[in-house]
């Protein structure tokens, strides 16, 4: 019997991998694309979150509202249903980045490939249903382990941010050796990529990105095999799988080539341990045998419901313990009063709502025009980690931009107009009086009322008498914030003088969104007339 | 050449260099202002270079020229925030015409540049003109000696220093520390560094930042001036239409002319007093020719 590899199985495999290329690289590029594209308006640079069934469904149940942009999820169901995990395989960037690192260290020796299979492959099953479990108290926890809201917010909070400031470095130097022309147009090349570069968790969320790379060092596609829970929801609903893997027994020659390098430990051969719902049809196993044994024939017959081991009691426990957790996750002053730097991007829902949509994947992050738009640590409480807040000590809320309302992939922050983000307050900004220059010193400043976008300006500037500590008195302008107009951008934050703790601060107090964060009651406006 | 003609000119040379570049541009029989009124504001521009004696007095062959337009805001023409466009791109071909090597349009705004760049109209009519549009390059920055009364040294951009020749194109607004801003106040936009430090001494930063970087021209845009909630405006009711251009060697001359469209003068804008005084151009609107015409 002649023995050779198969080589349909090669031309299959070299397309998967063209395939997770493409894919990757066009989420890259959605993800480079999104900053201020030179007009007011962005195309649908999240559109890929928009064919993530899990995200579609978890933001549904725990929001109680169908977003209609998640009707392309149905797409990604219908494929599992009838040809099983091939978005996994085939698609998902997570994945690919996975495969690709798994596949240096199994060249590079680092990672030894086992031919045992252990039944962690439960473990995203559980995961997934303590998420939605979750979601039905609207916890919505999604965002955290999703695979595509971690790679973009890792890679926005964090790699690029890495890369740009590598980058900046290695720039540095060419201009230090005096090839200041092509530094020049690199840096012209690179301020126009728009990379924002400082992130407050940047560090802890790389430390987590690579982590879960590192976990390949144990097994081929660990994140995928064993955690993930998207590739857990797609592993339920695949039914028909209509490819299925047949070894033919005359040319086996029981090597276990396949099982052993077998992506996800679908367990290939012997041919009955074989699990659909783990296989992500990635063809390493039909390509590498030795002997073309393996092929996937079509058979239209469905799958047996879950192959996997899943027992009823881990099950009910997992989900008695997702209810548990639930009041953990609101054990947050923010209930008793609202968090002062909690200042949501404009557009943002109420609180409650936002929380049950946001899925912290940081596409509002990256298209910040000023890197104002952070992931929150403890702000937003512990269900609201990584969600985003504007920090105007590193950047504000530029006046006439609407581009992370625009992006957002769940409607927690409903898209607007310019025209209407304008008028949208996102909190107050208030002058220290302790630390503000003309307050204290007697000198002129005017910075932040310079910078107020409004028209009139929120910051007026009024005469102020100041008695110095030779007591003599001066008397500078000094600014005090119109209430009304003010409309929280915290532009005079970021751009105020006193470098370390600005004397003119923006609190989350008066914005739009909410119904009891504000400051004056309405009414008392309304019937000042009457007396 | 004469040996006796080659010494000559040497000394001559030498003579010249020590004196202040704009004293070299200097033409007996232009007038020390343009002041051009018109519908066109790319005309009205042309006319008022033309009437200072043509770009070719001011730029050589082979020059690299920085042209500093305000690009400060992330505004549209229509708000007058930020140098009209025409006015920039007229500049841009004129310099080119005049033989320069490469005409540079920079500033280093307060809200993104990307933003201010795109939206004020500046970056696609400069580029429509041929100028390099430059965004600014932090690695540009470098601490300069400004040798000024109050900034001894500061962060520049080195693209001003290194270029042959500056042009400053300000638009005319208002502004609540300086009153107004144009052509000095318009150098805090060349410059890095914690610049919103500079407002505690905001006069003596604009005379110190303007003898430092010595425009070989300046070319105020006073098409559509903001009048009211300056420097950024934000309606147009803040804004009016002027319809002028005012160009000149003598920078504080030009200031000084523009201040009349707010009906302000020296008296009340120390700065210009202070430069006044200090020698680097006349406030005395009076004491210069003035080419005064409408289009």
């Amino acid at each position: 019997m002649k023995k050779e590899r198969s080589k349909k199985y090669r031309v299959i495999q070299a397309v998967r991998i063209l395939s997770q290329s493409i894919f990757f690289i066009l989420f890259f590029y959605l993800l480079l694309a999104t900053h201020f594209p030179g007009e007011d308006y962005i195309g649908r640079v999240e559109v890929f979150f928009h064919f993530d069934p899990l995200l579609a469904i978890a933001t549904f149940i725990a929001s109680r509202a169908f977003y209609a942009s998640f009707a392309l999820g149905a797409s990604t169901v219908v494929l599992t249903f009838v040809l099983g995990r091939v978005a996994c395989g085939w698609v998902c960037p997570l994945g690919s980045f996975h495969q690709f690192f798994s596949f240096i260290f199994k060249k590079s020796k680092l990672l030894k490939p086992k031919k045992n299979g252990d039944n962690r492959t439960a473990w995203k099953y559980y995961l997934l249903i303590f998420i939605l479990v979750g979601t039905l108290f609207s916890l919505d926890l999604v965002g955290i382990f999703d695979p595509l809201s971690l790679l973009y917010r890792s890679f926005v909070a964090s790699i690029l941010p890495a890369i740009s400031v590598g980058f900046s470095a290695f720039i540095g130097l060419l201009y230090q050796i005096n090839i200041s022309s092509l530094g020049d147009s690199l840096v012209q090349f690179f301020e126009n990529l728009a990379v924002n570069s400082v992130f407050r968790q940047g560090f802890f969320l790389g430390v987590l990105f690579i982590g879960i790379l590192l976990l390949n060092l144990s097994r081929e596609r660990y994140w995928c095999r064993y955690l993930c829970p998207l590739g857990a929801f797609l592993g339920l609903i695949s039914r028909w799988n209509v490819m299925k893997l047949k070894i033919d027994p005359k040319k086996c020659i029981d090597c276990w080539l396949c099982t052993i390098h077998c992506q996800t430990q679908a367990r290939p051969y012997p041919e009955e341990d074989w699990k659909s719902s783990e296989c992500v049809y990635c063809y390493t196993c039909s390509s590498i045998c030795p002997t073309s044994a393996i092929s996937f024939p079509v058979k239209s017959t469905p799958e047996e419901i879950v192959k996997v081991d899943l027992s009823k009691r881990k099950l009910i426990f997992t989900a008695l313990l997702g209810i548990a957790a639930i009041p953990f996750f609101r054990l947050s002053p923010s209930t008793r009063r609202a968090s002062p730097k909690l200042i949501r991007p404009p557009g943002a829902l109420p609180e409650k709502k936002f929380l049950q949509k946001c899925v912290k994947c940081g596409e509002c992050m990256k298209a910040c025009p000023t890197n104002g738009l952070q992931p929150a640590l403890a702000e937003a409480g512990p269900e609201g980690i990584w969600t985003p807040i504007l920090v105007p000590k590193i950047g504000y809320c530029e006046y006439y931009c609407s581009l992370c309302s625009q992006v957002c992939p769940t409607g927690a922050i409903q898209e607007l107009a310019v025209m209407e983000k304008t008028k949208i307050k996102i909190g107050l900004a208030w002058v220290n009086k302790n630390t503000c220059i003309p307050y204290n010193l007697g000198t002129p400043c005017i910075v932040c009322e310079e910078h107020c976008p409004t028209s009139p300006k929120a910051i007026k500037l009024v005469k102020t008498e100041v008695k110095l500590p030779d007591g003599t008195i001066k008397t500078p302008v000094a600014p005090i914030i119109n209430t009304d107009l003010c409309i929280g951008c915290g532009i005079c934050e970021t751009k105020c003088p006193v470098v370390d703790e600005p004397a003119i601060y923006v609190t989350s107090v008066g914005e739009s969104r909410s119904e009891t964060n504000q400051l004056l009651l309405d009414i008392i406006k309304g019937e000042d007339e009457l007396f | 050449m004469k040996r006796r003609d080659f010494i000559k000119d040497l000394a001559l040379g030498s003579l010249l260099l020590k004196v202040n570049p704009s004293l070299l541009a200097q033409d007996k029989n232009a007038p020390d202002l343009a002041w051009i009124q018109g519908d066109s504001p790319s005309l009205i521009t042309r006319e008022a270079i033309s009437s200072l004696g043509g770009m070719n007095r001011f730029v050589s062959r082979g020059d690299v020229v920085v042209v500093k337009p305000n690009i400060g805001w992330d505004r549209t023409p229509k708000l007058a925030a930020c140098t009209n466009p025409e006015v920039v791109k007229t500049l841009v071909e004129l310099c080119l015409a005049a033989g320069a090597k490469e005409v540079k349009v920079m500033d280093n705004p307060c809200n993104p540049a990307r933003r201010t760049y795109v939206r004020s109209g500046i970056s696609e009519a400069a580029k429509e003109a041929g100028a390099k549009v430059l965004l600014p390059n932090p690695h540009r920055l470098k601490k300069m000696a400004l040798n000024g009364e109050w900034l001894k040294e500061w962060r520049v951009y080195t693209d001003f220093v290194e270029a042959d020749k500056i042009i400053n194109v300000p638009i005319a607004k208002t502004h609540s520390l300086s009153r107004l801003t144009m052509g000095m106040k318009n150098w805090l936009g060349a410059v890095g560094g914690n610049r919103n430090q500079l407002h505690q001494k905001l006069d003596q930063a604009m005379i110190d930042l303007a003898s430092f970087f010595k425009p070989c021209l300046t070319v105020l845009d006073a098409y559509r001036i903001l009048i009211r909630n300056g420097p950024q405006g934000g309606r147009v009711s803040d804004t009016k239409l002027h319809k002028t251009v005012v160009a000149g060697v003598d920078y504080v001359a030009v200031d000084t002319a523009g201040a009349t469209f707010f009906d302000l003068g020296p008296q009340e804008l120390p700065y210009l007093r202070v430069a006044h005084q200090k020698g680097f151009g006349e406030t005395d609107l009076e004491k210069l020719i003035i080419e005064k015409r409408t289009l």
